[in-house]
This record gives C-alpha cells, structure tokens and sequence, in this order.
C-alpha cells in the first residue's frame, strides 16, 4: 500500500503503485488502423483518394465504438448529399486485408495482436519491422450477418462485454456476485469508461471486480513455495485481506489464440500444485508443447514460438495470476496470441 | 485445452542453432496445424428452462465439442419450435451469456458441473 514498499522491495511489481502502472500503461496503448471503403461499394460522386481514415485506436476500444467517427468523416469529406442520405450505417461491416472478418465483440487491441500472430506463420514478415497499421476494409452493404454473430451495434457489443465480464468473473472465483453486486449506474459506468477511453471511470468500478496483486510476496522478495501452500480453499471464512488476491482465484481467465486460430480456453489455475506460482512459460508448456516444449524448465528456452500480451512480447517467468491482475483487457481476460519465431530476436 | 496426444511421444529438434531457422520454423507451422484438428469428441449438454421457458422433454444431448456455441443456439432454437425473431437468451450456471463464437469444448472444460455443461434457456433477459 505504501510508497515504501515500492520503493523498498525487489518485488515492486506486485504493490499497487505498479499494478496502477501496468494497468495504466494497458490502458492506454493504442493501434494505428487504416479504413478504407472497399472501391467497389464507394458511391458515385464520392470524392476518391480521400477514401483511407487513419486513427490511433484505443485496445480496450471496440469497432462499433469508432463507427460514429468513421461516419462523420465519410459523411463530410467523401460521400456527396445523395449517397449520404441513404447510407446504412446498420449494414456496414469490417474485414481484414487478407479477408478474414472482424467480428464486432472482440477487443481492438485483440484483433490486432491476433492479425500480428497470423501474419507471422506467413514469408517475409517480422516484428521487429515498425508497426504498420493494420489495414481494414469498410464494406457499406449486405454484412455476412451469419459469421459476424452479433448486430452491428454499440449496445449489441456492451451486451457482449458485459457477458465476457460476468464470465471471467465466474472463472476467477466461481460464481459472479462481484459482477452482479454493482449498482446499474456502475455497471454503465465500465462501458462508458471504455466508450470515453477514461481510465479513471472505468477502474473506480473494475478495482472492485479485479483482484488486487497485494500481499502475497510483498514482505518477502524470493518467490519461496512456502508462501503458496495454503490453498485457496482453505481461506477461513474468506475473511482475510488477500480474498480478493490475484493467487487466490480458483482460475485466471485467458485464452490463447493461435495464429489463424483456434482459440482455446482453460481452467489456469494461479498455483501449481507444490504452491509456487503459474508462469507464462509453464502454462504454454501444459497446453502447447510442441511450440513450448516443458523439457526446458528454466531458461535458455527452445521455444518455437513467442507470446504476445497487449502488444507486448511477454517474458516467460512472467506469472498469470500478475498478468491476469495487471495485463488484462478491460473485459477482464487475458489474451495470449501466438506467433511462430523467424528469428532469434525475441528468443 | 487441447493437447494433441502424440505429444508425449514426440523428439524435441535434436540441434538447437540459429542456422536452422527454417526447421523451426516448420516444426512451428506442423505443430499449429495439430492444434488446428478439431476435436471429434462429443459432450453432453443439459438445457434448463428459465422462467416461461417451455420445458423440453429431453434436455439431455450430445453436442459435439468442436461446435460453436452459436451452434447449440442454433439447435435449441430448433428443438423449441423457435421462429427467426422469437426471443431466446441463453446462458451458462444460471450466471452469463458466453460469446457466441467460443466452443462448446473451451465451456465445458471450464464450466462443466458433473460431467455436463449447463445452459439456461430464457424468453426475457436474465442475467444478461
């Protein structure tokens, strides 16, 4: 709680000053995205060569959020009145470059993670190559409501949100009455949080939702086994201050999305069984271990592939209960995308 | 999460250098291709009505895992006697609506309770 634990202690990165941090700088990362209408849906008399919209768009954004001023652009620089009198913003729909849907519930910062990761199963492309944006293609008509699964709307995606929410919230502590406990102002106010991009507004309702990272090793830097035996179970009455701990959640809520998919989801318990905490690399290891092979139980590690978190290539000793109290999108999960190693940078 | 069962059996590449990258990399795109397999695999899903939700006789199915569960959905709707508009909400433990797009397999591993993945069914929103 105190700045000087923070300052005081090798494990800073469990006190709440850089949960505060990594949950900040999570917040605000964006991703440059680059809008085209596809060229045969423009309407005549549109003013072509200003068809492309860039933005720098929020991660914990969605596509139906960034519609209105993707519309209000279209509207006053590129359709003429006619086409703009008849524009449906109701069928308008999204796909990537390659062709593949952008389904309107997935977190942005998600959707380009997870195009960064299938791009790398193919030739000639890198990480370390400057970010680009990602292309998307805006179509203006007959969306394949089918596959996209979900009405193109913002309410239709808080829906969805709010589902993923109760979800992960079931997950971590098997049942959802911190979820169901808010008030409906609160609940509106984590939309409007991500809606208006405001850390502050969304935390002061989701610190209540997400577990805190305080105190399991803050008295004691070396990660020792013997501060994880007691298991979660066993909490007399739920009565003690880590109830709400990122170690004491019956499971971490991630998933793991591989390039060009599936996407598969487990129970991650936080504690292996002899009480030390789950890293990154034995997680990836107990699901993939053609790509992470367990033989390597500490570093140098023959991974075949690497894990990207919000953008960021995570290290292996990472742990997924910090990461699922620090690194998780505003929904509440962790997405783990996997990308297939072409050169020894990230190894 | 789907572990493919030749894993245990597999040889790890015998050299490890930066000269071989290519090997690696198609170790890499093999093994995605091994955990892009669906599961064949079924599981049984328990349906329970909600509120003015018509009882099923049978609410006891077999659905295979690989399904979306936009595919159960899809089912019951059928088995209801559902018209395209009729309003169905659907949920997981009486306590939330998964993503259409997430598979039946990835519900039940997380969500199952004695052996069966429950869904809810619903003509007004519940827990939504």
């Amino acid at each position: 709680m105190t700045m000087a634990t923070y300052r005081g202690s090798p494990s800073a990165f469990s006190t709440p000053a850089s949960t505060t941090l990594f949950r900040r700088l999570t917040w605000e990362g964006t991703v440059p995205l680059e809008i085209r209408v596809d060229s045969k849906e423009l309407p005549a008399n549109s003013d072509r060569g200003l068809e492309t919209y860039y933005i720098q768009a929020p991660r914990v954004s969605y596509l139906p959020l960034i519609v209105p001023e993707l519309k209000r652009f279209l509207m006053d620089v590129v359709f003429d009145e006619a086409a703009a009198r008849i524009m449906k913003e109701e069928e308008w729909w999204f796909e990537s470059e390659e062709g593949s849907l952008l389904k309107w519930h997935w977190p942005i910062g998600l959707i380009y993670d997870n195009h960064t990761v299938s791009a790398s199963i193919r030739a000639s492309s890198s990480l370390a190559q400057t970010p680009t944006p990602l292309r998307l293609i805006l179509h203006l008509a007959s969306p394949p409501t089918e596959k996209l699964l979900l009405a193109p709307s913002a309410e239709a995606c808080k829906q969805a949100f709010m589902g993923q929410m109760k979800e992960a919230d079931f997950l971590r502590w098997g049942n959802t009455k911190r979820m169901t406990g808010l008030r409906k102002a609160e609940q509106d106010g984590l939309w409007e949080g991500i809606k208006e991009h405001n850390f502050d507004e969304y935390w002061r309702v989701a610190s209540k939702i997400t577990p805190t990272t305080t105190p399991l090793r803050s008295q004691s830097p070396p990660p020792s086994a013997a501060m994880h035996t007691r298991p979660p179970s066993a909490d007399p009455q739920g009565a003690t201050p880590d109830r709400d701990g990122a170690y004491n959640v019956r499971s971490v809520p991630v998933r793991i999305y591989l390039p060009d998919g599936p996407v598969l989801q487990d129970l991650v318990p936080p504690l292996l069984d002899n009480g030390s905490a789950l890293t990154l690399q034995q997680f990836l290891s107990q699901h993939l271990p053609r790509l992470f092979p367990p033989s390597a139980s500490e570093p140098p590690f023959r991974d075949l592939a690497y894990a990207l978190i919000q953008g960021v290539v995570t290290p292996p000793e990472a742990e997924m209960a910090w990461l699922g109290a620090c690194m998780s999108g505003a929904d509440g999960w962790v997405n783990v995308c996997i990308g297939v190693l072409r050169d020894n940078a990230h190894r | 999460m789907a572990g493919s069962p030749e894993t245990q059996t597999r040889s790890l590449p015998s050299v490890w250098t930066s000269g071989d990258a290519n090997a690696n990399i198609q170790e890499a795109l093999e093994a995605l291709e091994s955990y892009k397999k669906k599961d064949p695999s079924k599981v049984v899903v328990r349906f329970k009505a909600v509120g003015n939700a018509p009882i099923m006789k049978q609410n006891l199915y077999k659905i295979t895992a690989s399904n979306r569960f936009q595919a159960v959905i899809q089912f019951l709707r059928k088995e209801l006697g559902w018209k395209a508009g009729d309003p169905l909400f659907t949920y997981i433990n009486l306590a939330f609506a998964p993503a259409p797009d997430d598979t039946v397999s990835n519900l039940f591993k997380s969500f199952s309770t004695e052996g069966h993945l429950i869904v809810n069914y619903s003509t007004t929103a519940a827990w939504g």
